[in-house]
């Protein structure tokens, strides 16, 4: 604020001179009233005040100034998220997610991320009594695996980029409406993807119902090519010591099929949410998602042996070029007085023969002063697709469909972890997150063959999350 | 005290609870999107905390407190500083002088510490010349008082307050909320299915054991009263509300008056008013015909 020090002195002399002299009367006027003092006087208080009120109050609202102070401002979530399993893949992840609302309740939600991905990972092979050799996914090499070791590729390295956007709004009354798109690059992988949701609100909002439908296309283009599916990995004799650049091409190299391929998913998702009362809400959801196009994994092979167990050979795996899923999702959230039960469970199949189940439950504790704790428990289980085999023996080789891939065999998987927040200064928050996370792929009947009776041909996988997030 | 805004979950919603203008404050939000509690939350106690900031007599340099610093020099103001003077001024006028925003400077005769420390008529007729409304002059764009005058917001700044930030967040939310400022407190609505807010109201013109709750549909809630600042002498209660016209406190006011009006600042002022009325404030309140809690 700003003051008017000395400088037109006669003039605001003069302005506060002819006030007061208005002032001396209006106060001329109130003392002959105030003598008069009477019940039919005082019953103005009322009305007079609300006249003074809308005065101060009324003409307040829409001052342009105030329109744009106030919804324009951003929320922002930053976090940085820590994943290791133990002796595989790290992934360290940055995001930074912004949220604003707008004057007519539009929201829109940005968010970016980054993932930088180091390690090894499962080739799909199995371990044997004796080490290994494997050609590196790019050709670029090879690398050998020690007796009694799962194989891992160790190159396992990789960038990825993802940016998010989503924009909702209210379009009639009761109708809510959002579309946003997903584009995500690593450095051998695109995927992006559009989607919209409608909702309509019933029962004064106490129920929900909303349908959405979303397109995503994915090109998958890995270094040195997208390997012929069931074709034999080719090691050459020697390791080879020089690279590309010097004209020398591996010989699995030139069984490659192309550069890329890609695949293209629609999902379709119904949901309906429910206010039961104060204290709860449940939701339910459907969805449906058909993806077609290449959905093999160009770095995974399976181990071909012999009725002794020993490795003969390493095929490059194929996966079936169409999947369907269904899913049905189902969540309550339930409000005690200083606290909030969030269970969920989700039931997916699909044609692939995989069935999976998974129980989340967090337990969401307010402490003093808006610290909270929260605990968090999640048991997944599957099937396995119905061509995942850990190994196949030579006699007995499918000229369709196989994968060794854990990911789509048998598994159960359970994650604990506690988070903990607090707010600091204006509103800004900072909360920490630490789970860990097993993985147990298991057999789906496979009887072990000779010296595959001597590995593990199920690694257990250990993993450990933590997150820091910084909300402002 | 820290400014900071504190989301806890509650029974239908979420709590937001900050401190601001000597006061714990809340907002209660029926409404299970975190997000947009927290965000109604922030909304509030930023605006709480501006107009502290602005019109706290107690900071140097706010408004009020240049304001008063400058006493006897003409001062620019703005036009939010305008509409609460403007407001002021017509309290003034609706009260017949009783309500009166320089009477702050009895305060240094005056002093509330519940001992017998009773002035003088000599000093009180030594500051009665710096009390007065009629001796300040205004418009749109300047403000002038005399020496020594002060004006105080304090009667008005927290209701006030309670009213702008109502306004505020029901641009950001239709969900049913209420905003507490140290129980004065106003509501966009009712609760869901019509159901009224019940809200226990602890004002520290309330004894502990006198905490009342009230239920409230629309509209707004404020309280005042003397329960804790007072004199005693020679078995006579001197009480904290100044009559500005003789200096001296009002003669048997009740210890404290709760009104409901469609604004805060409207409840804020008619239980002010009822105050000043003094052993005649259940009258006063009766008359003007708006329901309201008498405590005695």
């Amino acid at each position: 604020m700003q003051l008017t020090q000395s400088n037109p002195k006669s003039k605001s002399k003069s302005k506060s001179k002819s006030k007061s002299k208005s002032k001396s009367k209006s106060k001329s006027k109130s003392k002959s009233k105030s003598k008069s003092k009477s019940k039919s006087n005082r019953k103005n208080v009322k009305a007079l005040l609300t006249t003074a009120t809308c005065a101060l109050l009324g003409s307040v609202v829409p001052s342009p100034q105030a329109l744009a102070a106030q919804p324009d401002e951003w929320q922002f979530d930053t976090a940085i998220m820590y994943y290791g399993e133990s002796a595989r893949v790290t992934a360290v992840e940055g995001i930074i997610a912004g949220q604003k609302l707008f004057a007519y309740d539009q929201l829109l939600n940005l968010k970016f991320t980054v993932d930088v991905l180091t390690g090894a990972s499962p080739n799909g092979a199995v371990a044997q009594p004796n080490v290994q050799t494997f050609t590196r996914p790019s050709g670029r090499g090879q690398y050998q695996i020690n007796a009694n070791e799962t194989p891992l590729d160790d190159t396992f390295k990789d960038t990825r980029v993802q940016f998010t956007g989503q924009w909702t709004q209210p379009i009639f009354e009761n109708y809510v409406w959002s579309i946003g798109g997903n584009a995500s690059k690593e450095y051998d992988y695109l995927s992006l993807s559009i989607n919209s949701n409608l909702a309509r609100d019933f029962n004064q909002k106490n129920t929900t119902v909303s349908a959405g439908l979303s397109f995503a296309f994915d090109q998958i283009e890995p270094e040195g090519g997208i390997p012929t599916p069931l074709s034999t990995m080719q090691v050459a004799d020697v390791a080879p010591i020089r690279g590309y650049d010097d004209g020398y091409v591996h010989p699995d190299i030139q069984s490659r099929l192309g550069e890329n391929d890609d695949k293209t998913t629609v999902d379709l998702l119904l949901g309906l949410t429910q206010v039961i009362n104060r204290r709860m809400l449940v939701q339910l959801n459907y969805s449906y998602s058909a993806a077609d196009g290449y959905m093999t994994d160009p770095f995974k092979v399976v181990s071909v042996v012999n009725d002794q167990g020993d490795t003969q050979r390493a095929i490059y795996e194929n996966r079936p070029d169409s999947r369907t899923k269904h899913a049905i999702f189902a969540q309550t959230k339930y409000h005690f007085a200083q606290s909030i039960l969030d269970s969920s469970y989700r039931f997916m199949t699909d044609d692939w023969q995989i069935d999976s189940h998974t129980f989340d439950f967090r337990y969401h504790v307010a402490l003093n002063d808006g610290h909270f704790i929260e605990p968090h428990m999640r048991y997944y289980t599957q099937s396995a697709a119905e061509f995942y085999r850990p190994y196949v023996i030579e006699n007995d080789v499918p000229t369709d469909l196989i994968s060794a891939d854990y990911r789509i065999g048998e598994m159960d998987a359970y994650t604990l972890g506690l988070k903990y927040g607090m707010p600091i200064n204006n509103g800004d928050s900072l909360s920490f997150r630490l789970e860990y996370y097993q993985q147990s792929p298991k057999s789906s009947g496979t009887q072990a063959v000779g010296v595959l009776n001597d590995v593990e041909l199920y690694e257990q996988v250990d993993a450990v999350i933590a997150q820091i997030t910084y909300s402002f | 005290m820290l400014r900071k805004v504190i989301c806890s979950a509650r029974e239908g919603g979420f709590l937001l609870s900050f401190h601001a203008m000597a006061s714990p404050c809340e907002v209660l939000i029926d409404v299970y999107d975190q997000v947009l509690a927290t965000l109604v939350g922030n909304k509030v106690a930023e605006e709480a905390w501006r107009i502290e900031d602005k019109y706290s007599r107690y900071q140097k340099t706010s408004v009020c407190g240049q304001l008063n610093l400058n006493a006897g020099q003409s001062s620019q103001i703005d036009q939010e500083t305008f509409l609460l003077l403007q407001f002021a001024e017509q309290c003034y006028q609706i009260s017949d002088g009783l309500f009166d925003i320089t009477s702050g400077v009895l305060r240094k005769v005056w002093r509330f510490d519940c001992s017998g420390n009773i002035p003088s008529q000599v000093a009180i007729n030594k500051v009665l010349p710096d009390v007065g409304w009629h001796k300040v002059s205004f418009d749109e764009q300047n403000f002038i008082m005399h020496k020594n005058m002060e004006i105080d917001f304090g009667g008005i700044g927290k209701e006030y307050a309670v009213d702008k930030a109502l306004l505020i967040a029901s641009e950001l939310t239709k969900a049913p909320l209420l905003i507490n400022f140290g129980g004065d407190l106003a509501v966009n609505g009712p609760r869901e299915n019509n159901q009224a807010w019940h809200v226990g109201i602890e004002h520290p013109s309330l004894a502990e054991d006198k905490s009342m709750v009230v239920s409230i549909t629309q509209g707004a809630i404020a309280t005042s009263g003397d329960a804790e600042r007072f004199l005693l002498k020679n078995g006579k209660r001197y009480s904290h509300i100044l009559n500005v016209k003789t200096g001296w406190p009002v003669e048997n006011p009740p210890k404290s008056v709760t009104v409901a009006a469609p604004k805060c600042i409207q409840a804020g002022l008619l239980s002010t008013l009822a105050l000043l009325q003094g052993s005649s404030a259940s009258e006063f309140l009766q008359g003007q015909e708006i329901k309201h809690w008498i405590i005695a």
